[in-house]
C-alpha cells in the first residue's frame, strides 16, 4: 500500500529537485525556505498572505484565529502591555544588548510613506531652473534672462547680506550720529551718538516728461480712466499696456522711484453687476451684496461739509468708488512718505522730482564738498524787502514764550506786581495771613512750591481770645480718665512699676495728670517751657491711654483675678528699673516644710496615711496583709488596679463608721505626739488597735456583690413615682 | 591645724584612718560601692564606665608596701608631698561584670552572696550571678519609664524581692521568685520627685523611700501604713540602724540627721554650718551632689562623703565621721586621686581644670560592724580605709 510521502520528506529532497542541474559540489538551499522559486505547489495551509515590507497578513480566521490581535497589532499574545518598569539603576540602558529601536516608519501607512518618500526627491532649485520651467509665469516672464541671471536675491544682493547688510540700509560704513526719535522734541537734546548704518541712498529715476505742463502741475484730479486705481499719478500719462513692464527696468531690475513712483494701490472694485463673493478684496467692512443705491450718506451731523460735496461730486457712475484726494494729501501721500515730510519756505511741498537741497545725504554733501555748486554769492548790500515784523509772534517760532512760560518764569508775587505797577496794596488780607505756620508748611509740601508767602498767623479780631481762654480751652481739652482708674495707675505707680521711668519729668508729669484726675489736685501743673500747646496736649492724650490700663476691673472679671501685690519697699527708689512689676505671691507654705526648716521634726512634720501593700508584697515580705487591705479583693497580677479601685473607695470616705479618718488619724496623733513625745506613737498605735478592733463589722466588704445594686429591691411605690407618668402614658 | 591630724584628734578612738589599699580599673567615677553580705570580704564597684567589678580590697603581698610609715593616712594639708612617694598597694580585681549599658549607679548584694543587683542608667534592674557573671534576670518590663534607677535594695524573706527607685519617682518592687512574671509586684507612685535612696528595714517589712521632694516615705507592709517625713531638702541618703529604730537621713541642706523612726524627731544633727555642739565640725557642706552617708563602727560614728574636695590639694577628697552620739567631728580623712593622678584635665578654656574628688559613695563592712569602710568617688579610685 503506498501513502503518502509527508511533507517533510518532500521539502528534503526539494533542493535536489530546484537545481537539477548541478552536477559538481552542493547547491545552494534555496533563498528562502519559504518562497518557492520554482512554481511547485505550496499547500493552501502554508501559503502565507504578506505586505510589501514582510510582515504577515491576513490571519485571523482563515489562519487560526487568536492570533490575529497578536500579530497584526500588538507586541505579545497577551495584547498590548505597557512597557514596565525597569530601574536604570540596577539595569542601565547601555547594558540591555539592543534596544528595540522604533521608526517613525514603523507608525506610517501607505500615504505617510509615499509623503515620505516624496520629500526626499532631489531637484534643482527653481532660481536655476530658468529654461523651460513653467514653474511661475513671472519666471517665464522674464523670458531669457531666467538663464542667465538667477530670479530673486542677486549675487550681490546676498554677499551684501552676507557682509552684514540690511534691506532698507544704505552701503557703507557705520554712521555716528545721534538717535532720531521722533518723539522727543527739541528741547531735550540729547548728547549720546550711536553707531548706525548709513541711510538708504534711493535710486533715482528720472520720470519722464512727456506733456507740455508745468513743472509740478497734477494735472485734473479726478475723472481717471475706468479700471485705473484713482489718485494714481501715472493715470495720467502712462500706457495701460506697458503696465505690467514698467515695474521692471531694462534688465528687469525692478525700479526705484523718487516720490514719483506708483505706489499700487488695491482698486476698490465695489458695486459692480456680477461681482460677488468671490470679488471680496478682503475688507471687512464692505458688503459686497450690499444692495441699494451707492450713496454714502454722511453719517455725521456738521461734519466737513466740502467732504460731503467733493464725494456728490464725483461720478457715480464710476465702477471704483471715486475718493476725494487733495492735491497736498496726495502728493504727501505719495511722495515724500520716505524723506520725510519737509515743506518748502511757502509751507507748500517741493515739487515732484525736486528734493530738497539741505538733504545731507551722501551724494549732496559730496558734492558741495568739492565746490562744484557753491550757494549764489549773495550781493553786497543787498537787503530783503520782507524782514519780519519783530512784534509778529510767529514770525520767529524759536523766540517765541508763550504767557504762561512768561509767567512761571516771572518771580514776582502779587505784592511786587502791584508796586511795579504802582499800584494801591489792597485792603484786604491773604489767606496766609491767617493761617498758621504748620498749615502753611503744609501747603507748599503738597503743593511742592516752596515760594508760598509766610504765614503770619494772625487772629481776626472777631476770634480773638484771652490767654485764659486759650488755657481754658486747652485744658478742656485734656481726655478726662475716672477716677478709679486713675487712683488705681497711681497706686500702680507707687509699687515701682510706674511708666516713664527713664524720664524724671515726664513722669512727675504723669502723676500730675493722674492726680488731677483722681481729684487729688485742684488743676493741672503749668505747662513746661519746652513744649507746645499741642505737644503738651498730645502728652496729655498718651498719658490717658497708658493709665487706662489700669482700669479696675469691675463685676465678674474682677472676681476672677486677684490683684498681684506689689512691694511698697521699692517706691522710692526712683532710678530702680530693674525692679520687676510684679512678683507672684509665695506659694502657701507646707506647714510641714516649714516646720522641717525650722527644725522641728516630730509631729510637725510628719503625716501618716494609709497604704495598701499587695499581697504578694505582704508574702514576699512574710507579714500578714493589713487589715484594710482585703484577702479576697486581692490578685497578685491585676492587684496594682483593684488597690487603686480600693484606695479610691477608702478616698471617698468609706471607713466604717467607727474607726477615725486619715485626717482624724493624723489630727489624733499630732495631739498625741505633742503630749507624749516618744510614748505618743504608742499611744497612737493604740488608739488604731482599738479602731481597727472597731472596724472590722464595717470594713469586712465583700465586693462580690454590691449592696446599691444587689440589694433588696426597692418597693414598687418608689418606682411609680419615678417612672409613674411615663407608664401612664403608655 | 589638728582636726586634720588624725592621729592627734582623738587619737585613742579607733577610727580606721589607714589607708588599706586602692582599688584600681575604673574608667570613669565610681557610683557606688559596697561590700558583700556578711562577712564583707568583697567589695563590688560600680562605676560610670558601665562596669561593675568586685575586689578583694586586701593587697595579695601585704608587706611589700604597707611597711612604709605609720602616718600613711594622708595629711593633706601639712604633708601633701607625701602622697605620690607612698603609694597604698592595690587591691585585687577578681571579676569585672559588663552587661550595662549606661552608668552603675546602684548596687545591693542578697544575704547568700550568690547574686547581686545592680541598676543605672539604663532603666532596668539586672540580677547577676556572681559566680558566672552573668545577669539572671533585668526587670525592665512596666519599668521605670523614665530616668535613671538611683538606687536598688534587696528585700523580703530571702531577698525575694528587688526594690529599685528613681527618677521617674516611683518605687518598684520586683519579685525575684516568680519567674513568669516580668511585672512589678508593686509600684509606689506617692513621691512627687525622683527618688535618690532606698532602705529596707530589717525585720520589720517596711521600705524607706527618700525623695528629691524631701520626704522620705516610709511604707509600712504590715501595718499599711506610709509615713511621710518632711525634710527641709532633698534627700540623698539612707541608712538604717540595725535595730530599725532610726535612720540617718542625709538631704540637700548640708545635714545629716538621725532621725527616730518612731515618732520623727530628730535626734542628732551631723554636718552643716555649726550644730548644737558648736564644735569646729561647720566645713561640711552638701548642697547639689548626692553624697552617701552611713553609719560604721558599730554605729558609733556616722561616715559620709564630701562633694567638695580639699581646698588646694588638686585632687583630693575628703570622707567626714562624726561621732554618732555627740555629734563631735571625730575625723576628716584625705582621699588622694589615685595612680591616675597624672592625667590632666583640660577644660573647655583651654586651662588646666582642678581635679575635683567628689566622694559620693560610701560603705562600711559588715553592714556598719566590721573594722574596715570604703570610699568611692570621682576619681574612679575606691579607696579602702582600715585600721592601723
Amino acid at each position: 500500500m503506498s501513502y503518502k510521502r509527508s511533507r517533510a520528506t518532500f521539502e528534503a529532497d526539494l533542493t535536489a529537485q530546484q537545481s537539477p542541474y548541478v552536477f559538481f559540489g552542493t547547491p545552494l538551499p534555496p533563498r528562502d525556505p519559504e518562497v518557492r522559486d520554482d512554481g511547485s505547489y505550496v499547500p493552501i495551509w502554508k501559503q502565507e498572505v504578506r505586505d510589501e515590507r514582510g510582515r504577515k497578513r491576513l490571519h485571523g480566521a482563515f489562519t487560526g484565529g487568536f492570533s490575529a490581535g497578536y500579530f497584526n497589532t500588538v507586541g505579545s499574545k497577551e495584547g498590548w502591555t505597557p512597557s514596565t518598569f525597569v530601574s536604570s539603576r540596577t539595569n542601565r540602558h547601555k547594558d540591555t544588548p539592543k534596544a528595540v529601536q522604533q521608526r517613525p516608519e514603523d507608525f506610517m501607512d501607505e500615504e505617510d510613506l509615499a509623503d515620505a518618500e516624496e520629500a526626499k526627491k532631489i531637484q534643482t532649485n527653481a532660481a536655476f531652473a530658468g529654461l523651460g520651467s513653467t514653474a511661475n509665469d513671472a519666471t517665464r516672464a522674464s523670458g531669457l534672462m531666467g538663464l542667465f541671471r538667477p530670479q530673486g536675491e542677486t549675487m550681490g544682493v546676498k554677499l551684501l547680506k552676507k557682509m552684514g547688510w540690511r534691506e532698507g540700509q544704505g552701503i557703507g560704513p557705520k554712521v555716528r550720529r545721534k538717535a532720531r526719535l521722533e518723539l522727543q522734541n527739541d528741547a531735550t537734546a540729547q548728547t549720546e551718538t550711536f553707531l548706525f548704518a548709513p541711510e538708504n541712498v534711493p535710486m533715482i529715476a528720472f520720470v519722464k516728461k512727456t506733456d507740455r505742463k508745468g513743472l509740478g502741475y497734477a494735472g485734473e484730479s479726478g475723472l481717471t480712466p475706468i479700471g485705473r486705481s484713482a489718485g494714481s499719478k501715472k493715470g495720467s500719462h502712462g500706457d495701460t499696456d506697458d503696465e505690467d513692464e514698467d515695474d521692471y527696468g531694462a534688465l528687469g531690475r525692478p525700479k526705484l522711484t523718487i516720490g514719483g513712483g506708483r505706489k499700487k494701490e488695491t482698486s476698490q472694485i465695489r458695486g459692480g453687476i456680477g461681482i460677488g463673493i468671490l470679488n471680496d478684496t478682503g475688507s471687512d467692512d464692505e458688503d459686497p451684496y450690499e444692495v441699494g443705491p451707492k450713496i454714502s450718506y454722511n453719517r455725521v451731523i456738521g461734519g466737513d461739509k466740502k467732504k460731503k460735496k467733493a464725494t456728490i461730486a464725483a461720478n457715480p457712475t464710476l465702477q471704483a468708488k471715486p475718493k476725494f484726494i487733495t492735491k497736498k494729501a496726495a502728493s504727501s501721500i505719495l511722495g515724500k512718505v520716505g524723506l520725510g515730510v519737509r515743506k518748502c519756505h511757502d509751507g507748500r511741498l517741493p515739487l515732484d522730482g525736486f528734493v530738497f537741497g539741505k538733504e545731507s545725504d551722501a551724494l549732496t554733501t559730496e558734492i558741495n564738498s568739492e565746490g562744484k555748486y557753491p550757494p549764489p554769492q549773495i550781493p553786497p548790500g543787498w537787503v530783503s524787502s520782507r524782514t519780519p515784523k519783530p512784534e509778529s509772534a510767529g514770525g520767529s517760532p524759536a523766540n517765541y514764550v508763550s504767557t504762561a512760560d512768561v509767567a512761571k518764569a516771572s518771580t514776582l508775587d502779587p505784592k511786587a506786581r502791584a508796586a511795579l505797577l504802582g499800584e494801591k496794596q489792597l485792603p484786604g488780607k491773604s489767606v496766609f495771613d491767617f493761617i498758621s505756620p504748620a498749615s502753611r508748611d503744609r501747603l507748599a509740601a503738597v503743593t511742592g512750591r516752596s515760594d508760598l508767602p509766610q504765614a503770619l498767623g494772625e487772629v481776626p479780631a472777631a476770634y480773638a481770645r484771652s490767654e485764659a481762654e486759650k488755657q481754658q480751652e486747652l485744658l478742656d481739652r485734656v481726655p478726662k480718665l475716672d477716677k478709679e482708674t486713675a487712683i488705681a495707675a497711681i497706686s500702680r505707680g507707687i509699687g515701682g512699676g510706674a511708666p516713664y521711668a527713664e524720664d524724671e519729668e515726664k513722669r512727675a508729669r504723669y502723676r500730675g495728670y493722674l492726680e488731677v484726675q483722681a481729684g487729688f489736685r485742684p488743676q493741672l501743673p503749668p505747662k513746661p517751657a519746652k513744649l507746645t500747646d499741642e505737644e503738651w496736649l498730645r502728652e496729655f492724650h498718651e498719658f490717658f491711654n497708658c493709665a487706662r490700663i489700669f482700669k479696675p476691673m469691675t463685676g465678674f472679671m474682677a472676681s476672677r483675678f486677684t490683684t498681684s501685690s506689689s512691694t511698697k519697699s521699692s517706691a522710692s527708689t526712683t532710678g530702680d528699673t530693674k525692679e520687676v512689676v510684679s512678683r507672684p505671691p509665695p506659694k502657701p507654705e507646707d506647714p510641714a516644710e516649714e516646720a522641717a526648716r525650722l527644725g522641728m521634726f516630730g509631729t510637725m512634720t510628719r503625716s501618716v496615711t494609709d497604704f495598701y501593700p499587695t499581697r504578694l508584697l505582704c508574702k514576699r515580705f512574710g507579714v500578714k496583709p493589713p487589715a484594710h487591705v482585703q484577702p479576697d479583693n486581692y490578685d497578685a497580677t491585676s492587684g496594682k488596679k483593684k488597690d487603686d479601685v480600693w484606695s479610691q473607695f477608702q478616698s471617698y470616705g468609706y471607713q466604717g463608721g467607727g474607726g477615725p479618718g486619715t485626717v482624724e488619724r493624723e489630727l489624733l496623733g499630732l495631739e498625741f505626739g505633742s503630749t507624749g513625745g516618744g510614748g505618743g506613737s504608742t499611744a497612737m498605735a493604740d488608739l488604731e488597735r482599738g479602731g481597727e478592733a472597731q472596724k472590722p463589722a464595717a470594713v469586712v466588704l465583700d465586693t462580690s456583690r454590691n449592696e446599691a445594686l444587689e440589694g433588696k429591691r426597692p418597693g414598687d411605690e418608689v418606682f411609680k413615682a419615678i417612672f409613674g407618668d411615663s407608664d401612664d402614658d403608655e | 591645724m589638728d582636726v586634720y591630724d588624725n592621729n592627734t584628734f582623738n587619737g585613742n578612738d579607733d577610727f580606721p584612718r589607714k589607708i588599706l589599699s586602692q582599688l584600681l580599673g575604673s574608667n570613669g567615677p565610681v557610683h557606688a560601692v559596697t561590700y558583700s553580705a556578711s562577712p564583707g570580704t568583697y567589695i563590688l564597684t560600680g562605676s560610670a564606665d558601665r562596669s561593675i567589678r568586685l575586689y578583694n580590697p586586701i593587697p595579695a603581698s601585704p608587706s611589700s608596701s604597707t611597711t612604709t610609715t605609720t602616718t600613711l593616712s594622708t595629711s593633706f594639708i601639712t604633708k601633701p608631698s607625701q602622697a605620690p612617694s607612698t603609694t597604698p598597694p592595690q587591691g585585687r580585681l577578681i571579676q569585672t561584670y559588663t552587661s550595662h549599658g549606661y552608668e552603675v549607679l546602684s548596687l545591693s548584694v542578697s544575704s547568700s552572696n550568690a547574686t547581686f543587683a545592680s541598676s543605672g542608667g539604663d532603666r532596668a534592674v539586672f540580677l547577676w550571678d556572681v559566680s558566672t557573671a552573668t545577669t539572671i534576670r533585668r526587670f525592665s518590663n512596666q519599668g521605670h519609664t523614665t530616668g535613671r534607677i538611683n538606687s536598688v535594695i534587696f528585700a523580703g524573706v530571702d531577698d525575694s524581692l528587688l526594690i529599685s527607685g528613681g527618677h521617674d519617682t516611683t518605687v518598684r518592687i520586683w519579685d525575684v521568685r516568680s519567674q513568669s512574671s516580668s511585672r512589678p509586684v508593686q509600684v509606689l507612685g506617692d513621691a512627687k520627685d525622683g527618688i535618690t535612696s532606698l532602705a529596707v528595714s530589717p525585720g520589720g517589712a517596711e521600705v524607706l523611700a527618700g525623695s528629691v521632694d524631701g520626704r522620705v516615705r516610709t511604707y509600712d507592709v504590715r501595718m499599711g501604713r506610709l509615713v511621710t517625713d518632711v525634710f527641709p531638702g532633698a534627700v540623698t541618703s539612707l541608712c538604717l540602724a540595725r535595730d530599725g529604730k532610726t535612720v540617718l537621713v542625709g538631704s540637700l541642706d548640708s545635714k545629716i540627721r538621725l532621725m527616730d523612726r518612731s515618732n520623727g524627731q530628730c535626734l542628732r544633727t551631723y554636718g552643716g554650718d555649726g550644730n548644737a555642739n558648736g564644735d569646729a565640725a561647720g566645713g561640711w557642706t552638701n548642697k547639689e551632689i548626692r553624697v552617701q552617708s552611713v553609719l560604721g563602727g558599730g554605729e558609733r560614728w556616722v561616715v559620709a562623703g564630701d562633694e567638695n574636695g580639699a581646698e588646694n590639694s588638686n585632687g583630693e577628697g575628703r570622707v567626714w565621721a562624726w561621732d554618732l552620739l555627740t555629734g563631735k567631728l571625730v575625723a576628716k580623712l584625705g582621699v588622694p586621686w589615685g595612680p591616675g593622678g597624672g592625667k590632666v584635665v583640660v577644660g573647655r578654656d583651654g586651662k588646666e581644670k582642678e581635679r575635683k574628688n567628689v566622694v559620693s559613695c560610701v560603705a562600711w563592712k559588715d553592714g556598719g560592724f566590721g573594722n574596715q569602710f570604703c570610699v568611692g568617688g570621682t576619681s574612679g579610685v575606691v579607696t579602702v580605709y582600715g585600721e592601723a
